[in-house]
């Protein structure tokens, strides 16, 4: 063979050095990814899962009413111990406690759900531009001083005495009380990224203000507000049991995991089934959408998307 | 270089830049005066600290002017403008980043990245045509459409400035302020994005304003050449003459710190650190004084007399 046959003259190929091999990465896949890679997140997600949709539903079937009390009258059906008819037993007006947990559970998951968000959107929003703007700052923070000072958990309650007891009322005063708070978590995670360089080269390339906020601020906070929400969702729980607790939550017509907890309290010693089964699922819940939001928070960090 | 046949395309006159901390003051930039021309490089060179960076956003509005002018083809563009001229500016001025990795969008694939301004001024007719104007834009800089969907983090460094620079090129601005576009590059790729700014500059006619602090760097890229120091330009040449006749002490120093590729040389040079304490500022206040056509350097009258020798005698080695 001559060498010619042997070699032969190959183009350099520039365009094939620019090749990105690795798989394409996607943001929510590799969120999932990192996500149902914890055991523990898994079990904890399949039991809010089940909690809630049995918090749902079941009330549904059941169509519990604590004012109806058909067996007021009918003794042998009070404090009966939880046994195969009535999983967790009866309470002293002969209803039964599984039918009332769930729907108190209802309610609680309600007003918790309805005041993160409201807290969420307006915190976030307001947050944003808080973070952004240095004259709204110089007015906002002074807000914030004053707000910040005053105990919400009072001004909760004294608004629930001022509003009347119920579910609008409450989520009312909630998140009035907690808004703010996140604004100003918020504003300063805004701020620690607001003069990086990439949104200096976005403003040098024309684009407004809302833009930058809404394509390369938020995309950034995606982590920060799903911790906050992970936050929120079992202190919002926890804060509904403690009002009603007090008896400045939620009227006699709803059932609550609160006011379950506070009647029953009673019967710590004669029937203590009846004040722990709420205290257990209230914990439940709150445990499990806590670490839930916590593992979906750290997992849309993309810090943590490395292979 | 004759450049009075020459069109002044952006002209620093007299420019003060001031930051204020509470009630501290900062000159950052001092009474700065220059002109660049059309389809030239210019090169605004300094340690760091010096300004430099400070001027270059001031002429693309991100840092606000406390006095002075900064005129772009004749109108001016500092202090407050309509929003019409502020967009023409955007459209006609971009910027080149000093940090590839810290000026993109790490959320945003390169689609958005790059067309981004597209949106912003609305400069395509349908998603056809953008998605054709961000392929080409993309294939200008030697990267692949493939790369569209891709997020930035997942490029090299060197790729991440050409996505820069596609991201500006792709405005069809006239003219672009390059803040230290290498200096964060490996040294293996550095070549690479200046003869792309090259390539660009010759088939669009762009015209250049280099910041930077390497002059070997400045020396084969650019044609004119301003030192700048503590805020102060100290003198303005073309690239050749400020290499050969560096008036200044501080161009001076800074054109010894260069690193000779010649070990005798280098072991035989004596590093001479500029140190405005020990120079001899008797006399009247100095101001920017043109020397020779198209050399300008920071003096006052001894001063002058003082480089017009300096100048006489190295003219004179010369023939």
């Amino acid at each position: 063979m001559t060498d010619q046959e042997l070699f032969a003259f190959k183009r350099a190929d520039d365009s094939a050095s620019e090749h990105i091999s690795a798989p394409k990465y996607s943001y929510w896949q590799s969120v999932f990814r990192k996500f149902f890679s914890s055991k523990t997140a898994i079990v904890m997600l399949v039991i809010a899962l089940t909690v809630v949709l049995i918090a749902f539903i079941q009330p549904i079937l059941s169509g519990y009413d604590p004012m109806e009390t058909p067996n007021i009258n009918n003794p042998s059906m009070r404090f009966i111990r939880p046994n195969g008819e009535f999983w967790f037993g009866t309470d002293d007006k002969g209803n039964s406690l599984f039918d009332a947990v769930w729907a108190g559970t209802r309610n609680s998951l309600i007003v918790s759900f309805s005041a993160t968000i409201i807290t969420q959107i307006l915190g976030v929003t307001v947050g944003m531009f808080w973070g952004f703007s240095k004259r709204f700052d110089a007015i906002m923070i002074q807000i914030y001083n004053v707000l910040a000072n005053i105990p919400m958990t009072l001004v909760a309650m004294i608004m629930m005495y001022v509003l009347g007891s119920g579910m609008p009322q409450l989520i009312f005063a909630l998140s009035v009380t907690s808004w703010i708070s996140t604004a100003y978590f918020i504003r300063v995670q805004v701020m620690i990224i607001r003069d990086r360089e990439y949104n200096l080269a976005s403003r040098c390339l024309g684009t407004p203000t809302v833009k930058i906020i809404t394509h390369n601020i938020f995309p950034y906070l995606i982590s920060v507000i799903m911790t906050s929400i992970s936050r929120d969702v079992p202190s919002f729980i926890s804060y509904e049991v403690f009002l009603s607790f007090i008896g400045v939550g939620l009227s006699q017509a709803h059932a609550s995991l609160g006011r379950m907890i506070q009647t029953y309290s009673s019967y710590m010693t004669s029937a203590p089934y009846l004040f722990w089964i709420p205290v257990f699922i209230s914990a439940f819940i709150s445990v499990s959408l806590y670490i839930v939001g916590q593992t979906l928070a750290d997992a849309s960090d993309p810090r943590t998307h490395m292979v | 270089m004759a450049n009075d046949n020459k069109e002044v395309l952006l002209s620093v006159k007299n420019l003060e830049i001031t930051f204020y901390n509470n009630k501290k003051r900062f000159r950052a930039v001092k009474n700065a005066n220059f002109d660049i021309y059309k389809g030239e490089t210019f090169a605004l060179v300094g340690e760091s600290g010096s300004g430099k960076t400070t001027i270059g956003r001031a002429i693309i509005r991100l840092n606000p002017t406390s006095d002075g002018e900064i005129l772009f083809k004749g109108k001016k563009i500092n202090g407050k403008i309509s929003h019409e001229e502020e967009r023409s500016i955007v459209r006609n001025i971009q910027m080149i980043f000093q940090d590839p990795a810290a000026s993109l969008n790490e959320r945003a694939t390169i689609d958005y990245c790059v067309s981004e301004g597209l949106y912003n001024f609305h400069l395509y007719k349908d998603e056809a045509e953008r998605e054709a104007k961000v392929d080409k834009a993309l294939e200008s800089v030697g990267l692949l459409p493939e790369h569209k969907s891709r997020y930035p983090h997942e490029f090299s460094g060197g790729q991440r400035q050409r996505i820069g620079i596609a991201r500006a090129m792709i405005m069809e601005p006239e003219f672009i302020i390059a803040d230290e576009p290498i200096s964060a590059l490996d040294v293996s790729i550095r070549a690479q994005v200046l003869n792309l700014m090259n390539k660009f500059k010759t088939e669009r006619g762009l015209t250049y304003m280099f910041i930077a602090h390497d002059l070997s760097v400045v020396r084969y890229f650019s044609d004119r050449i301003a030192v700048i120091h503590k805020g102060r330009i100290v003198e303005i040449a073309p690239t050749d003459i400020l290499f050969k006749y560096p008036l200044h002490p501080y161009t001076h120093s800074l054109l010894q710190a260069v690193p000779m590729p010649d070990p005798r040389i280098e072991k035989s040079k004596e590093l001479v650190i500029y140190d405005e304490s020990k120079r001899d500022l008797s006399g009247e206040k100095p101001i920017l004084q043109e020397i020779r056509p198209g050399h300008f350097v920071f003096a006052n009258d001894r001063e002058m007399k003082e480089y017009e020798a300096k100048l006489q005698e190295w003219e004179k080695e010369e023939n």
